[in-house]
């Protein structure tokens, strides 16, 4: 079985990054994850892994001719097989985002859960492939206007492309936020639950500085609580592991930026 | 206009500038400690020669009350109604204070001090900075919370949905994504 989530928020800021990772580990207790750095533009997710100087990593899988196994770019770290990406300019140029189909159909035969930390923008065909080809989106967002408007246009943008909404999970929620009435009413408008509200806090900051995810830097955090309790409101489907893979194989390859 | 319902009196224009985010208008306001008001009108404005705008009063440099002309609404419903994606046009003006004191004294359009920071330009920071600068008598809670506000606007919703929709079909053309859609 493999289903593929899009972690996807439509700008920079909400904690995506922690959220995906965070999600990935409570999920690793229960299913086989994967965790793929598809911010290949932005990338950020290797300094919350611990996997600053990994080498070779996303980008070399993306880059054309180069013919590195995917399974070097692996790394198995917190339960979970992360791929990070790179953060060099030169990378990113040279990398053909299209590939990322091929990466993602090869790692989809051999896991249970896929989650793509996604470009915090829907501005290019590289940043919004992940929505397009992910089987749903998990929505992180703030508790705030101008991110629920971004959030709004993530689920109609996925819509489009017939991608649901596996749920939204409030992040960065601060004492006086009036949560369980903006959790009420955003329920209204997305396809999927309101998975938590993961209150501010600073061990999440504590453990992107030390190179950890959140659930291993601070388990007992509340916030590390609140993404426990995201993960267990996720029910994840059961998918074809071949299904997935040639629905990545036969998605339309984007140009490079 | 705003400035006529709210029955503000003209100010001194202190800065004028299209801003990509209300964070901008808000902090420069904070910064220069403005007493006066502040119009802010959306990109949607700004394109279409209409009239909706936001105004926000400041005493020094934190807001006090909020009005959008086009909804008639005050106090946080109308940055609730404000809330357009920007860039915005945003012109502060000077008032003296004895001037705006009347003004002020219209609970129904008022906004706690960080509510227009923290939830219109999602800036968490400036909201605390701008509390900080706040005298106490004016660090109550808020009634009701912008955002259920926002979230209660189910025609504004459908609207960003509709934009969006239309939005992500004419980009699946432009990058030649038209057979993934659905």
């Amino acid at each position: 079985m493999v289903e593929v989530f899009a972690v996807a928020s439509g700008k920079g800021g909400t904690g995506k990054t922690t959220s995906t990772l965070a999600l990935g580990m409570a999920l690793a207790d229960e299913y086989d994850v994967t965790v793929i750095d598809a911010d290949t533009g932005m990338a950020n997710l290797l300094f919350h892994a611990g996997l600053d100087d990994a080498e070779p990593t996303l980008h070399d899988l993306l880059i054309e001719g180069t013919d590195v196994p995917v399974q070097q770019a692996v790394y198995e770290r917190f339960g979970m097989s992360v791929v990070p990406c790179g953060t060099s300019l030169a990378g990113f140029q040279a990398a053909d985002p299209g590939r990322l189909r091929n990466v993602v159909a090869d790692l989809a035969a051999d896991t249970d859960v896929l989650l793509l930390d996604s470009p915090a923008a829907l501005d290019s065909k590289s940043a919004v492939l992940p929505v397009v080809l992910a089987d749903r989106v998990v929505v992180v967002l703030q508790p705030t206007i101008p991110s629920l408007s971004d959030g709004l246009k993530v689920q109609e943008y996925a819509r489009s492309y017939g991608t649901g909404t596996a749920g939204v999970l409030f992040n960065k929620v601060r004492e006086g936020d009036d949560l369980d009435r903006v959790a009420d009413r955003t329920e209204k408008y997305f396809d999927g639950p309101v998975l938590a509200g993961v209150p501010d806090s600073d061990a999440a900051r504590a453990a992107r500085r030390a190179g950890e995810p959140l659930l291993a830097h601070a388990p007992d955090d509340d916030a590390a609580a609140a993404f426990r309790e995201a993960a267990a409101a996720l029910t994840v489907r059961d998918g074809e592991s071949g299904d997935v893979a040639d629905r990545f194989r036969s998605a339309v390859v984007p140009e490079s930026p | 206009m705003s400035a006529e319902t709210l029955r503000l009196p003209r100010g001194e224009l202190v800065r004028s500038r299209v801003v990509s985010d209300p964070a901008t208008a808000l902090g420069a306001a904070l910064e220069r400690g403005l007493t006066g008001y502040a119009v802010l009108e959306p990109q949607e404005t700004l394109l279409l020669d209409g009239d909706a705008a936001g105004v926000l009063t400041f005493d020094d440099g934190v807001p006090v009350l909020a009005y959008h002309t086009e909804s008639d609404r005050g106090g946080p419903a109308a940055l609730a109604d404000l809330a357009e994606p920007g860039p915005y046009r945003a012109d502060l003006y000077a008032l003296d204070a004895t001037d705006l004191a009347p003004v002020h004294d219209t609970p129904e359009l008022e906004v706690p001090p960080g509510m227009p920071a923290e939830r219109l330009a999602g800036d968490p920071d400036l909201a605390d900075r701008t509390r900080a600068a706040a005298p106490d008598d004016r660090l109550d809670d808020a009634d009701e919370d912008p955002v259920a506000s926002f979230l209660e606007d189910e025609a504004k919703i459908e609207a960003i949905q509709a934009e969006a929709r239309e939005e992500a079909r004419e980009r699946a053309a432009e990058w030649g994504l038209d057979d993934e859609l659905v």
